[in-house]
């Protein structure tokens, strides 16, 4: 998992149903765009494809969940200056496990905004966010050569 | 209730228009449906694993995924009602034809399933979704399996 340097983070009083979660997940997309930056120098040419399309990826959902937030009159969370990656990045393998890491932790907050909300849209964004982070954690595994690639059941922590 | 029905009519017989219908049983389990595609997808996957080389590994994969994906719905249809009907009829495995359309009736497969899913999340109590969430996840990491 990872981390924020510090627990920042104050509780306040969230009003729509579901939106603590909600903000857990940008914490989780901030963090997938922050790692994105970081391992692309890491990575080689042939995987700019891929990479590129993880970094597009979490940024638009980063920008829509802000946006949901926002309609639900709450404030969404900034991004942390800098996260605190499992292992040190230093190398390809060290990159690759770090964006697998990143995406599995998106897969597990879009899914725990899965079971805290009735709100079929926000349902439905949630489940977006759950398989793409899934598909490129599949993705990732199959260049490092993981196994198993694809897990049965992406999101369950 | 039990008694009752056993001492009912069974037979399908033909009585007057007049009659007053039974009271309709309980509509069915949308997530029955789910776990029995999914079984229904391992078993093929099974079968396109042992007869197409090429597609082994992978077929695989999505044999063990689909088999824990109809076990998991499973367990949670028979949780929500606990009176279980026997088991039906396991469907019959379609004969694998060649690589190339075998992967193909594979995807098929798990998008059927994504699609079912996705039609279904926005109505499902919350612990379900979080289910079918993931089991929808799952079926997509497949397909990026698959290629």
């Amino acid at each position: 998992m990872i981390t924020q340097p510090s627990s920042s983070s104050s509780p306040a009083p969230l009003p729509a149903d579901g939106a603590e979660a909600v903000q857990q997940a940008l914490g989780a997309e901030h963090a997938a765009v922050w790692v994105y930056g970081l391992v692309s120098a890491f990575l080689p040419a042939n995987l700019d494809g891929p990479t590129l399309e993880g970094m597009t990826a979490h940024r638009a959902r980063r920008d829509a969940t802000e946006r949901l937030l926002a309609a639900g009159g709450a404030t969404p969370r900034p991004a942390e200056p800098a996260y605190v990656t499992p292992q040190p990045v230093t190398d390809q393998a060290s990159a690759l496990a770090v964006l697998v890491t990143a995406e599995v932790d998106a897969g597990v907050a879009w899914r725990a905004v899965l079971e805290r909300t009735d709100d079929a849209a926000v349902r439905t964004f949630a489940l977006e966010g759950l398989t793409g982070a899934a598909v490129r954690a599949a993705r990732w595994r199959k260049v490092a050569g993981v196994a198993p690639v694809a897990p049965p059941m992406p999101g369950v922590p | 209730m039990l008694g009752l029905l056993l001492g009912a009519p069974v037979a399908p017989v033909v009585l007057g228009a007049c009659t007053t219908p039974p009271a309709a049983p309980p509509a069915p389990d949308p997530l029955a449906e789910l776990a029995s595609t999914a079984r229904s997808d391992a078993s093929f996957a099974r079968a396109v694993a042992a007869a197409v080389p090429s597609l082994a590994t992978a077929a695989g994969l999505v044999a063990e995924a689909r088999a824990a994906h109809a076990e998991a719905l499973q367990r949670e249809v028979d949780r929500a009602r606990p009176p279980q009907p026997p088991a039906s009829s396991s469907s019959a495995t379609p004969p694998v034809v060649d690589p190339a359309s075998a992967r193909g009736r594979l995807v098929d497969g798990l998008r059927a399933a994504e699609k079912r899913i996705g039609e279904l999340i926005g109505s499902v109590p919350r612990f379900r979704a979080g289910l079918l969430g993931s089991v929808a996840a799952g079926c997509a990491s497949l397909r990026e399996v698959l290629g």
